[in-house]
């Protein structure tokens, strides 16, 4: 796991040096992260000195796995990652494009050019693919009905990106109809609220969606239901366990009889909470076949558990706390801080609630909601590291249908818009600029064509054949991407292999950025943490 | 019966927890065994307090520490962290990947080493908590090797642990490109803080233990607060707080000695005391009681005459403190014995809530305490009764050394001591021997809480060899003896009797102003050298003066004549 190539200790060092340490680290990491990229990428098993095993076809995972050293590589790894904390996608095209541009960049300081006119290159190249990135999208409309097909295929590119085709079909109507579950009009998108669950199963690999939620306990009485349909949820955040917190005023009882009336009073006091709720209970369920479930953030203790479970009901302690959240808009409801003055209204509904039980583990399914803004994906696997894949693919693929709802648009993938506009920029913008900063423009264009490079690379194909024909093609104005299967040109929109737009907005922004600094070194540069060191 | 969860921060902290939850695991060997001492047999703690009952997958019954163990990534050694020892490579070789069609490369670490110990565990499996001291001839050589391995050989907590941890108990984490070699301020945690992922999954295995507690008592929660861990520890202490709010933490900041060597130049010097300060400042703010453990030396300090402890092995270091935190859990698990067999078993047992409350509310409103130990605690004499009270020495470092204080408040607990002629002393001789000890001090506290309990500290084969050859099998001080240089280790001494004492006074004043004076005077004061670290290490104006005027509010606290707060009302 720990590149060594990355860690040299580089100690005081001139300007060309510390040049030539920057474009070694683009390039030393562009190399480790190259196989990754697209449909036909390599998986990564990255097995730990204890035999823990980690399972990657992400660059953004694979980076933090990594044990980075060199100041330089840190920089670029930390931009692939924000560029992932900010869209979820294209680390490993935001590596690719950083490395590229410094490969660039170095043919031409090796022929005498100076970094600075690069970087004014940069610049504008960046501004123009910014703009031609505009026109070349393609736009969704989003409105009150989606356009489901087109938000499958860009979780399905995703997705297949990730996981062997079979399993991220299966996966695309999921994460497409989570998202759309949680979607509320005029409010942002907070994936927070799909929760992703996991069971350990022997044989099964399997992964549903449930328009609900799924807890990670049970209920701590055995005279409980396990099972139960019509049921009101109440979504409490409230103490019923006896905790002796007002203990200061008096710890050192007189006698015993004190004591044991200072016991009484506080036990009383949490009996007279249950008591509430049981009242409420009976008033909405007494003679119907409605039943009553309590989810409780607070803890619930014995005696409380004993009172709730006679009168019939249904109680969780110690549910996470952003299930709280998640229940009321699944269910609907409030979530309640204090007994005092609940209400029906106060209750949310969910048309089954059933318990699973797999070793010392048990699930709470909360399911058959009516109207829900809230739900779960339950992700079944053999093994930690199988499951744990699987739900960064998961992630990939909301992140990416999420985006498409948010960018209202969309860009034709599979390298056809780094051709496109490299092409732009050869044909259209190199001119306009004058001087040496051309080098730059140059560099740049050359540089976008990383991406349909490794792709047909890893694809087993001839890199140089596929670029000169998906470029004939671009200037007969046919606008396609590579087949990975053949190497034949193809219409990306044909085969519906989409891109999300923020993305590709930000590698183009955020490449040049990173390049340029490391172009610029004016300052010595040591290895490591001693960068911050006084002399 | 009221549970108490463990949770463990850092490297050091883990080193402690690995000793603490190895006397665990030999009590319950002990317990069953027809051989063992009586005192492990007949007056047992209750197990449950710390342990859970659960199964496995396959359905095999486990029983488990309640534990959160949080630590740097590698530091788990050759345990993986599902609590198993991990795959092994050959293995890795075979396995399939069933998420992908494409291409698969593996990139296999080099597999770290199970040393001699660690590999007689798993011969030794499916029983891996046997007591120690086997009688059959052939094996005590074998034990021998085994003890003399971990003298050389310990280089990850996880060497020497002979516990079977629960899958959901050990975390590594994984600070992206944080170099946890160089993990040495507050600062150098901000970016593994900062990720939400991060805390969010220690947070979910706490609620993992405290869910299925009827009624817990207490956290007990054990920070190495040398570094940036103490960091992770306030935001996680922070988390607690705001979710089991009225569960009470006992918290311990324990510290290698190696931690104490002196700067390099000034600007380590400030930043040294500038982590010293915050670290305290946060870690107390969101905790019910804070016990500071580790001197800078231990080979030079008062325990010097019975142990020899090497300060550069943390094997060694982290021994005293694991044995000091045993005997502070004991009263938290003495059975509750009704009035009528007060006599035989033990006596005052307590739970944490109520000894949060006795230690910081009974005096002064102060929460920070000093730790001190008998280790071994000495005998009682027969016909003289005063239990020996200056045989406690501190484990809280920078403290004065005065016991004057008249509104201290301390709770002691003494656990199988011996009487002359190596009885086990009963709990009324020992009680008594205590209160007249208490009777003769000059200045009494004004309050104290006394625990007794017959069971000792037992010595697991894992332990390092520390024992001067003046302590007897049964950990009884002998007098008149040859000073030997040899030490012994486990296969000698069987058992330890211990004292330890949790005490709130002004001694530890000195402790509190000297983080106090150093906040302000590299932090806040005008042009202090120190304001630029703390920004850097992520505090704004505003925040660096709360935390001064915390800490000048706990020494006032504490200031013989300001801050006492009026006597019982
Ligand atoms: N079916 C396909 N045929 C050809 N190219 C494809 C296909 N599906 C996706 N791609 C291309 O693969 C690239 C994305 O690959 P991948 O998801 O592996 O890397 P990334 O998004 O840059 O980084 P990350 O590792 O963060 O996902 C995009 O350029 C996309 O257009
Ligand atoms: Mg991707």
């Amino acid at each position: 796991m720990s590149i060594r190539m990355l860690n040299q200790n580089a100690e005081v060092m001139n300007k060309s040096a510390a040049l030539a340490m920057n474009i070694g680290a683009a390039k030393g990491l562009q190399d480790v992260l190259k196989t990754n990229l697209g449909p036909k990428g390599t998986i990564k098993m990255l097995v730990g000195g204890a035999g823990d095993i980690k399972l990657t076809k992400d660059g953004n995972t694979l980076l933090k796995e990594m044990q980075i050293q060199n100041p330089t590589a840190i920089m670029i790894a930390r931009t692939a990652v924000a560029q992932d904390d900010t869209s979820g996608d294209g680390t490993t095209s935001t590596v690719l494009f950083i490395g590229e541009l410094m490969k660039m960049s170095e043919r031409c300081i090796e022929e005498g050019t100076h970094p600075r006119f690069l970087v004014d290159g940069f610049e504008v190249a960046k501004k123009a693919t910014l703009e031609f990135l505009e026109t070349f999208k393609t736009s969704v409309v989003i409105g009150d009905q989606p356009d489901r097909e087109i938000l499958k295929m860009v979780a399905r590119t995703t997705l297949r990106t990730k996981l062997y085709e079979g399993l991220a079909d299966q996966l695309t109507d999921i994460v497409v109809n989570a998202v759309l579950c949680i979607r509320q009009s005029d409010q942002p998108i907070d994936l927070f609220m799909v929760e992703i669950m996991h069971m350990r199963h022997k044989f099964d690999v399997d992964t549903r969606l449930i328009e609900g939620l799924v807890l990670d306990h049970g209920s701590r009485h055995p005279d409980m239901k396990r099972r139960a349909e019509n049921c009101y949820i109440l979504t409490a955040n409230v103490s019923l366990e006896y905790e002796k917190s007002e203990i200061n005023a008096g710890f050192f009882y007189s006698n015993a009889e004190q004591r044991e009336k200072m016991v009484t009073a506080e036990r009383r006091q949490v009996d007279e909470r249950v008591q509430k709720i049981i009242e409420l209970k009976n008033k909405v369920c007494a003679g119907t076949d409605k039943n009553f479930v309590v989810i409780n953030q607070k803890g619930i203790d014995p005696p409380s558990l004993d009172l709730l479970a006679r009168a019939g009901i249904i109680a969780l302690r110690r549910a996470k706390r952003r299930n709280m959240e998640r229940l009321v808009l699944a269910c609907g409801g409030e979530a309640i801080n204090s007994v005092e003055g609940m209400t029906e209204e106060c209750l949310g509904w969910a048309g089954l609630v059933y318990e699973h039980v797999l070793g010392e583990e048990k699930y709470t399914f909360v399911e058959n909601v009516k109207n829900p803004h809230s739900c779960t994906i339950l992700i079944k696997g053999p093994n930690d590291h199988t499951i744990a894949q699987i739900k960064d693919a998961v992630r990939d693929g909301l992140r990416s249908v999420k985006n498409t709802v948010e960018d209202e648009a969309v860009v034709l993938g599979a390298g056809a818009f780094e051709i496109a506009a490299r092409k732009n920029l050869i044909d259209n913008v190199k001119k306009t600029v004058k001087g040496r900063a051309q080098l730059g423009v140059g560099a740049f264009a050359d540089a976008l064509l990383v991406i349909p490079k490794t792709l047909a690379e890893n694809s087993g194909l001839d890199t140089q054949d596929v670029i000169v024909s998906l470029e004939n093609e671009h200037d007969r104005g046919l606008v396609v991407g590579l087949n990975h299967n053949t190497g034949e040109p193809v219409d990306p929109e044909m085969e519906g292999i989409y891109d999300n737009y923020s993305v590709k907005r930000q590698i183009v922004n955020s490449g040049p950025i990173i390049a340029s600094q490391l172009l610029l070194v004016d300052e010595v540069i040591r290895a490591g943490r001693n960068m911050r060191k006084p002399t | 019966m009221r549970e108490v969860v463990t949770v463990q921060v850092g490297g050091f902290a883990n080193f402690v927890g690995s000793h603490f939850w190895n006397f665990q695991d030999e009590l319950l060997g002990l317990a069953d065994d027809p051989a063992a001492d009586a005192a492990f047999r007949t007056a047992p703690l209750d197990m449950d307090v710390l342990y859970r009952t659960g199964e496995t997958l396959q359905g095999v019954s486990t029983y488990c520490p309640r534990l959160v163990s949080i630590g740097s990534r590698g530091s788990l050694g050759s345990l993986s962290s599902s609590g198993a020892p991990g795959l092994s490579s050959a293995a890795s070789d075979q396995l399939n990947v069933t998420t992908w069609s494409g291409n698969v490369t593996r990139s296999v670490a080099k597999p770290h080493g199970r040393n001699l110990f660690l590999q007689s565990l798993t011969e030794q499996e499916p029983n891996p908590s046997t007591s120690n001291g086997g009688d059959n001839s052939q094996k005590s050589v074998e034990d021998k090797d085994l003890v003399e391995c971990l003298e050389k050989d310990v280089n990850f907590w996880t060497d020497y642990t002979k516990v079977q941890y629960h899958p959901q108990s050990l975390y590594e984490m994984y600070g992206s490109w944080t170099d946890f070699d160089k993990f040495d301020n507050f600062g150098t945690a901000r970016e593994v803080v900062s990720e939400w992922s991060l805390m969010e999954e220690m947070n979910e295995k706490l609620r993992f233990f405290v869910e299925e507690c009827d009624h817990i008592q207490g956290i007990q929660f054990i920070v190495d607060d040398s570094g940036g861990f103490s960091s992770i520890a306030a935001t996680y202490l922070e988390n607690i707080a705001d979710d089991y709010t009225n569960t009470p933490v006992l918290l311990y900041c324990v510290r290698d000695p190696v931690t104490h060597g002196s700067s390099r130049n000034q600007r380590e010097t400030i930043s040294r005391s500038l982590h010293d300060a915050v670290s305290f400042s946060k870690l107390s703010s969101f905790c019910s009681l804070m016990v500071p453990i580790g001197l800078p030396s231990l080979s030079q300090s008062y325990l010097s005459p019975f142990l020899s402890i090497q300060d550069a092995k943390p094997f060694h270091s982290s021994a005293i403190s694991a044995a000091a935190i045993h005997s502070v859990t004991v009263p938290f698990r003495l059975q509750n014995a009704g009035p009528a067999s007060n006599i035989a078993h033990s006596s005052g047992n307590i739970d944490m809530r109520e000894l949060v409350h006795i230690i910081s509310d009974q005096g002064r409103q102060n929460m920070v305490t000093a730790l001190d130990v008998a280790m071994p605690a000495p005998s009682l004499k027969d016909g003289n009764d005063l239990w020996n009270m200056k045989s406690l020495h501190s484990l809280t470092p920078e403290i004065s050394d005065e016991e004057e204080d008249p509104y201290s408040v301390e709770s002691l607990v003494v656990h199988g001591v011996l009487r002359a002629g190596g009885h086990r002393a009963s709990i009324s001789q020992v009680k008594s021997s205590v209160y007249s000890a208490y009777e003769a001090r000059a200045t009494k506290p004004k309050f104290s809480h006394l625990s007794v309990s017959p069971c000792p500290l037992p010595i697991p084969l894992p332990f390092p060899s520390i024992f001067r050859s003046n302590i007897s099998q049964h950990g009884e001080i002998l007098g008149n003896h040859a000073e030997g240089t040899q030490t012994k280790g486990s296969l000698d001494v069987e058992s330890i009797p211990m004292a330890a004492r949790l005490r709130s006074s002004n001694a530890v004043l000195p402790f509190i102003e000297r983080r106090s004076l150093s906040l302000q005077k590299f932090g806040v004061a005008r042009g202090a050298l120190g304001t630029q670290i703390l920004r850097d290490w992520g505090f704004g104006r505003e925040e660096m003066e709360d935390m001064g005027e915390h800490l000048s509010r706990m020494v006032r606290a504490l200031r013989p004549d300001d801050g006492l707060t009026s006597d019982s009302d």
